[in-house]
């Protein structure tokens, strides 16, 4: 599709979407745009005119090693982009810098480079290819187009709205960061894979010292919006100055590596594990040690008080029984409580 | 001075530059002062993490591209006000505006209200550039999700939606249910000590003590309404005397209730003492002055004729 001719100036790809029905952008009656030029009525143009300059194109690919929800999300992004470019996964024993030559092959100035480790951890690298600036991520909290509690949609390669959080603009890393994200993601105008429409938008916040990214849908004028996805979290590493590698221009410092994380909770419960072991040793050793013997009690002289000392009596017989004698003059219980006693 | 006490004193941290470990080494950096008396660890460097503003700058300079905002349509800006917030009181102050990223619904709140402050602004500044957001009905293309997938969203959104309800109806069974058995019990008690006021007040008309027959007609009072308040009138007095009278005189029959008792209290009781009556003063003729026929019997052959009329 891709290799079809586009005429410079004039008619647009008429046969490209077979279900595509040209109409003009004002939903009036659909009329044939080689009869524009004669109309009175002002039709605007169909998508391209050959006036496309801004000539972006994004390379979207990864390393081998990626899991099911690492690929989904990449073709997710290959679908909302209509600039983008796909290629075949990257040897793990190539350098980082030979992705620059992968890009002048395939003729892209941007490139969005996946890499997974471990099989867990996914990085996702964004350069300007052949010497701007680069930015390495930690990608978290991968959700794709798929997932049913998604409930937008779109249409395929319409031009989105981006939309940034004011904290983009007050820290510089950050407003490098905002550019490149911009000349990246937004599809350029009159692209010829783009729509006409602009219905959706994306949304990148810092929160938590990472940006996240959500895709809406717009529904209504009045800015009713519905998620369509895919959603990701990234977590700046770093910013180099070249792409895929130059001079580091910034570190951040909130970011522990994933695999610091891990170990730091292992250590913890190791250390966890470790003390309730040395509690219960403490433990059985006071059980089982030696107790002292106390031959006196020191304590056995406060109740020490100055008076005669009786004599000691042992009875060897049981002492005798009293004789109770019953009393006749006693009235009986039922008249005693009569009385009222 | 220079007697280094190891291990007497705890805690004295100082860092060190250079890891050497040599005796002579550790003497000379004392003798400068380096070190202090005291037990001396070794901590590691804090990183020094590059934070290169003015390359940063540079970089963002060169970089940039001074594209009009139409190829680019991107905007910074703050969310929209959360109203729901505002209406229970707790906004919070536009300066604190630190999004809590452990509350997972304030924080996709938040990211929603930035988009809709962005579409907000945008829509009209599209508008003005000719660019269309609304996509017209006849217009068919192909969509970033397949129809199929459409259909499963629905499905499982009407899924849910049912699920709901059903519970919902559940709910309500059991509450109604719950309720429905508080109400059958409580028409049993009422039921229950209707009858007993009415037995009571039943027994205490035949006791005497009462000798109004109005717990009767208490029942039949509420349906009827206020429609026949004369005949309710006609009806209280009139069988009520003879009937009053005859009970009074011969009883309910059954067990006597005692009232006929000749005690000290009855047999000075002289409330039921007409004189009149007693000496007969102006009974006989006054009556019958007054109005004929109201104690005088017919004679036998007008008895017969009325017998044989009737």
């Amino acid at each position: 599709m891709s290799t079809l001719k586009r005429k410079r100036g004039g008619k647009g790809p008429g046969g490209k979407k077979a279900k595509k029905v040209k109409v003009t952008e004002n939903g009036g009656p659909p009329s044939k745009p080689e009869q524009g030029q004669t109309h009175e009525i002002s039709v605007p143009a169909p998508v391209s005119l050959g006036k496309w300059t801004n000539k972006e194109r994004v390379l979207i690919f990864s390393s081998r090693g990626i899991n099911f929800r690492t690929r989904h999300l990449m073709q997710d992004l290959r679908t909302m982009m209509p600039h983008a470019k796909a290629d075949t996964k990257m040897d793990r024993k190539d350098k980082l810098f030979v992705i620059n030559e992968v890009c002048e092959i395939k003729n892209c100035n941007k490139c969005l480079f996946f890499e997974a480790k471990k099989k867990q951890d996914l990085y996702m690298w964004i350069a300007n290819s052949p010497h701007g600036p680069s930015a390495k991520f930690l990608v978290q909290n991968i959700h794709t187009l798929a997932e049913l509690k998604m409930t937008g949609n779109c249409l395929k390669g319409s031009r989105p709205l981006l939309s940034f959080d004011p904290k983009f603009d007050k820290e510089p890393h950050y407003a490098l960061l905002k550019e490149l994200f911009t000349q990246t993601f937004s599809t350029p105008h009159y692209h010829p894979k783009s729509q006409p429409f602009v219905d959706h938008v994306y949304t990148f916040t810092i929160a938590d010292n990472r940006i996240w990214f959500r895709n809406y849908q717009i529904i209504e004028e009045d800015a009713s919006l519905v998620e369509i996805g895919p959603r990701f979290v990234l977590n700046l590493i770093k910013v180099f100055q070249g792409s895929f590698g130059g001079a580091t221009l910034y570190e951040n410092p909130q970011f522990t590596s994933p695999n610091m994380h891990r170990r730091q909770i292992r250590l913890a419960t190791a250390a966890r594990l470790r003390e309730k072991q040395m509690v219960r040793e403490l433990q059985k050793i006071k059980r089982t040690e030696a107790k002292e013997e106390v031959g006196k009690d020191i304590t056995a002289d406060v109740f020490v008080t100055p008076a005669d000392e009786k004599p000691v009596q042992i009875e060897t017989e049981p002492p005798e029984r009293k004789v109770v004698k019953k009393n006749k003059h006693k009235a009986f219980k039922r008249q005693r409580m009569q009385r009222g006693r | 001075m220079e007697d280094l006490e190891e291990g007497d004193q705890l805690g004295m941290e100082s860092e060190e530059e250079d890891s050497e470990l040599s005796d002579g080494a550790l003497q000379e950096a004392f003798a400068k002062g380096l070190l202090k008396p005291g037990m001396n660890l070794l901590t590691p460097a804090p990183k020094k993490l590059v934070n290169n503003l003015d390359g940063l700058k540079q970089c963002l300079a060169d970089f940039r591209k001074d594209l009009p905002w139409v190829e680019r349509l991107d905007l910074t800006n703050m969310p929209v006000d959360d109203i729901v917030a505002k209406a229970e009181g707790k906004l919070p102050s536009p300066t604190s505006r630190e999004v809590n990223a452990e509350d997972d619904f304030q924080r996709e709140m938040f990211f929603y209200r930035q988009g809709q402050a962005t579409v907000l602004e945008a829509l009209p500044l599209l508008k003005q550039l000719g660019i269309a957001t609304k996509r017209p009905e006849d217009y068919f293309a192909e969509m970033a999700k397949s129809d199929q997938q459409m259909q499963k969203i629905r499905k499982k959104l009407i899924s849910k939606q049912t699920m709901m309800e059903k519970s919902e109806k559940a709910k309500k069974l059991r509450e109604q249910r719950k309720f429905g058995k508080k109400v059958q019990v409580e028409v049993i008690q009422k039921r229950q000590k209707e009858k007993k006021a009415m037995m009571s007040a039943v027994k205490r008309y035949q006791k005497g003590m009462t000798d109004k027959l109005d717990f009767l007609d208490g029942d039949q009072k509420k349906p009827k309404g206020s429609t026949e308040a004369s005949k309710k009138a006609v009806t209280k007095k009139g069988p009520n005397a003879k009937r009053k009278y005859k009970d009074q005189k011969f009883g309910f029959g059954g067990k006597k209730s005692g009232k006929k008792w000749n005690t000290k209290e009855s047999f000075n009781d002289v409330s039921g003492f007409r004189a009149k009556v007693a000496h007969g003063k102006g009974g006989k003729g006054g009556k019958q002055g007054k109005g004929g026929k109201q104690n005088k019997r017919p004679g036998k052959s007008v008895r017969r004729k009325m017998k044989g009329r009737s």
